[in-house]
């Protein structure tokens, strides 16, 4: 075919503009992040990447000795005059060997991941952890925390309305000091385990730098989720499950402070509410509009 | 009707070469001529495929210009979609998100690859006269293209287009006060039950075809490996659509009769929805890929002048994927909500169904590893497709290891994910395929310098497009968000989008290279000979196009489908209808 040269010329042109482009990622990661992840500010996440950057050198390095010996086949073996193609169906003891090493790669790398997930992102949370409750609404997040007492209480998905938003337990005493807030702040270096609850429709509850995504169920309790942060500062809860008109601006303030400035908010938050019956919250209201 | 139906037989044969004319009605409308049917799906898919394409302009100039009314089209647009002003409002955006995924998949690619290629090449490979049951056959075109128009009609209704996502996750999709546009949605779900009935309409067509109504010779292992992929693609949409159309149909009552499958505050289950959906949604997605998979293969065969490399090796790992591919469903599902433990078992069945694909990549290797390569347009495609697969494929094993998924769920690593596989991977087989099969369907060839000009560009756009999107969902970008620009933590990465949507915006561009070479092939293109890619299957024995009946005489199959460069012979190829001559040493693999 005539036109084999000037289609190979731009088939290498492209592939050498797509690996430049790559290589100008390698080049610039984390300095503007325009390229790759947000720095890690949890615990567990040190995993997450860990995970994420053996997957990669696994995956690159496959496909990069694929794509080589692939184009190197394909320069090879163009049809050239004179030279004709070998005639062959297959060979048995190839196709055996490509089985068998992807699979134990790949039951491999889910005994790993399953590990991680069990043993270190869903285990059990430590007894010390601060309980923070989670509602989200079409569109937006409110917080709850324990009170004085630092008991968050029971909740359950059925008690769940716009005056419950938290589902609390009306008849579970824990639950009456709790106070809410639209931002989530919590100490740095301290376990904190949540309890999610939607009142509407499926939301998510989603933070690039703490590496966790849940969806927030309507009609169930999620309460498998927790974390350690490591990094004061500011971050943003965003939803990231589509959830109607307003979901492209749905969500939340992160806090991450020290231990005492924690104690502190926490202390003045604390004495402003005052136990009501029902445990109906008062400072909803506040995060209706953000 | 009764002279079209499908007899076996060569004297059934030779009675439907003496039809009477065809009134205009029977031969253009309510054709029950498989290669005709598989024509009309060509047209109306590729048109669907304009409106998907210009849905997705849509969504990039978005993304990339929030708030900045349209160019020209603006302020024509309806008020549900844009504000006064003529930019993309946030409820609009995501309709058109919800639209451009649900045309794609249900009205472009399915389509594409399941109806037009199955259509037109079962009965021409296997060497039947037409389709087991040509009236479905029609039938399922005019639903198919019914369910198109009830879909986009929602264009029209004052609320839009339906806005819960292609996924339609309930209880968003499940009441109208939640999703904000009732009509919209109820479309949807009408809309995809009746998709849903061409779909198993044409699957049952396919597969009693291909079991009944292979000419003598024809054994199962010697059928193309399209006709074993849309074989299995039959029997995935026979088993996974249904459920589909039953989840549709509860939507419907959710939604307008009050009724609370899937609504959590009248005691409904919103996992439910889930469930279902990915039930069918998983198959759904090597339904889209594997008759992909089969064209690309013959098409690396018969321009490497080689057989397929491990023949049963493919049809295996098909199967296997078929079968693996009903228990990976809960894998869209890892951070739902749903039991923990059941992550774990869909995370290692998901693991396992990475295997066959590999298989194939290698076998595929296997195939252009000692031909004579010709670098036609069809052959570049498919070569791509074979690159694009292999980065889709790889880019999916983040998403199967579950504390990776944690991070990376819904975000614009998945919308990369995706598009490497639906587009890299599905659209690029298609697009082979078309300027592969064209001069069977239409006696014309196509223009193969500008079939490699819209390879070219769009091999290159498609890339500068979709890669970048790895790196925007590694940065935490969620998937359908309106503005971006709303997020501190995406600030950093707002160049990036705006990149991606210049490239996608060159992508659509190229597409006209296409369309046009399309239009002007099908008048003015060199007349098509019968075999013009010396290819060995049947369906190149007949002239192009093939007439009424297809084969005059019924053909007796003597050899695999892949016999090139056999050892012995003068030519480089071995027609499966032709016996081989004494001095060919073929062997069976």
């Amino acid at each position: 075919m005539s036109f084999w040269r000037s289609t190979f010329a731009r088939c290498g042109l492209v592939l050498a503009v797509f690996l430049a482009g790559l290589g100008t990622c390698w080049a610039d990661p984390r300095t503007s992040n325009l390229w790759w992840m947000p720095e890690n500010a949890v615990q567990g996440g040190v995993y997450i990447d860990q995970l994420i950057y053996f997957i990669l050198f696994l995956t690159g390095g496959v496909f990069v000795i694929t794509q080589i010996v692939y184009i190197f086949f394909i320069v090879k073996y163009r049809a050239r005059k004179g030279v004709p193609a070998t005639y062959t169906h297959g060979n048995n003891r190839l196709e055996i060997i490509w089985t068998a090493i992807p699979t134990a790669i790949f039951i491999g790398l889910w005994g790993y991941s399953n590990h991680l997930w069990w043993d270190v992102l869903h285990s059990t949370p430590p007894a010390n952890s601060l309980q923070v409750g989670v509602a989200a609404y079409q569109f937006g997040f409110s917080f709850q925390y324990p009170g004085a007492d630092g008991k968050l209480g029971k909740a359950e998905a059925s008690f769940v309305s716009n005056d419950n938003m938290f589902g609390n337990d009306p008849s579970d005493p824990d639950a009456k000091d709790n106070f809410s807030s639209s931002v989530l702040e919590i100490p740095v270096n301290r376990p904190v385990h949540i309890r999610l609850d939607s009142k509407d429709v499926i939301h998510g509850f989603y933070i690039p730098q703490f590496r966790i995504y849940q969806d927030i169920v309507p009609g169930r309790m999620i309460d498998w989720v927790w974390f350690t942060p490591t990094k004061i500062g500011k971050f943003q809860l965003a939803c990231s499950q589509l959830c109607g008109s307003g979901h492209y601006n749905m969500k939340a303030d992160i806090e991450v402070v020290s231990e005492a400035d924690f104690e502190k908010w926490y202390q003045e938050k604390a004495k402003a509410v005052q136990p009501q019956p029902g445990a109906k919250l008062t400072s909803v209201t506040e995060t209706k509009d953000q | 009707m009764s002279q079209t139906i499908a007899h076996s037989g060569p004297e059934a044969h030779a009675a439907s070469a003496h039809h009477h004319e065809l009134s205009f009605f029977h031969k253009y409308i309510w054709s029950e001529d498989h290669k005709t049917i598989a024509i009309q799906y060509l047209f109306a898919s590729l048109f669907f495929l304009c409106i998907g394409g210009l849905l997705a302009m849509g969504v990039r100039y978005q993304l990339a210009f929030s708030g900045s009314p349209i160019p020209l089209i603006g302020t024509l647009l309806p008020k549900w979609l844009v504000t006064d002003a003529g930019a993309i409002q946030p409820q609009g955006y995501n309709g058109l998100v919800t639209m451009h995924a649900t045309v794609m998949v249900f009205l472009v690619v399915m389509p594409l690859l399941v109806a037009v290629f199955g259509n037109f090449l079962i009965p021409l490979k296997i060497g039947a006269p037409d389709m087991a049951f040509p009236f479905f056959n029609a039938l399922s075109f005019w639903l198919f293209f019914a369910s198109g128009i009830i879909l986009l009609s929602s264009f029209f209704v004052p609320t839009g287009f339906p806005a819960a996502g292609w996924t339609s996750y309930a209880p968003l999709s499940a009441n109208g006060a939640y999703n904000g546009s009732q009509a919209g949605q109820s479309l949807w779900c009408v809309g995809i039950f009746v998709n849903g009935l061409a779909s198993i309409a044409g699957a049952v067509n396919y597969i009693t075809t291909i079991i009944n109504m292979r000419a003598p010779g024809m054994k199962m292992f010697r059928l193309p490996l399209p006709v074993w992929a849309l074989f299995i693609t039959a029997i995935l949409l026979l088993l996974a659509v249904p459920v589909l159309s039953a989840a549709a149909a509860m939507l419907f009552f959710d939604l307008n009769f009050g009724t609370s499958f899937f609504e959590a505050n009248r005691y409904g289950q919103p996992l439910m929805w889930q469930h279902l959906f990915w039930f069918f949604g998983h198959p759904e997605v090597y339904i889209l890929i594997l008759p992909a998979m089969g064209l690309v293969s013959e098409m690396l065969a018969v321009f490497s002048r080689k057989p397929i490399f491990g023949y049963k090796a493919m049809v295996y790992a098909m199967a296997a994927i078929g079968v693996l591919g009903f228990i990976v469903w809960g894998h869209h599902m890892f951070v739902s909500g749903m039991n923990l433990m059941l992550s774990s078992a869909f995370s290692f069945s998901t693991m396992l169904i990475a295997v066959p694909s590999a298989i194939k990549t290698f076998n595929w290797l296997g195939t252009v590893w000692g031909g004579s390569i010709r670098f036609t347009t069809a052959m570049c495609f498919a070569l791509a497709f074979v690159s694009m697969f292999v980065i889709g494929g790889l880019s999916g094993i983040y998403m199967a290891s579950t504390p990776v998924d944690l991070f990376i769920h819904h975000t614009y690593f998945i919308v990369a994910q995706i598009h490497y596989v639906l587009f890299g991977g599905s659209l690029f087989g298609i697009f082979g395929a078309i300027y592969f099969w064209y001069p069977k369907m239409f006696g014309h060839m196509m223009n193969e310098f500008w079939g490699k000009v819209h390879f070219v560009l769009s091999f290159m756009f498609f890339n500068l497009t979709f890669f970048p999107m790895h790196n925007l969902g590694l940065n935490g970008m969620p998937r359908r968000i309106a503005d971006p620009n709303l997020y501190d933590f995406l600030k950093s990465s707002q160049p990036l989008n705006i990149f991606v949507s210049l490239s996608a915006f060159g992508l659509g561009l190229s597409t006209i290279i296409f369309f046009v070479n399309f239009i002007y092939s099908m008048f003015k293109g060199p007349k098509a000979p019968r075999n013009p890619w010396n290819s060995t299957t049947l369906e190149w024995t007949l002239p192009s196009p093939p007439g009424h009946g297809n084969f005059p005489v019924t053909p007796t199959v003597y050899n695999g489908p892949y016999e090139y460069s056999v050892p012995g012979m003068d030519q480089d190829f071995l027609p499966q209808n032709q016996p081989a001559p004494e001095t060919a040493r073929v062997t069976v693999h």
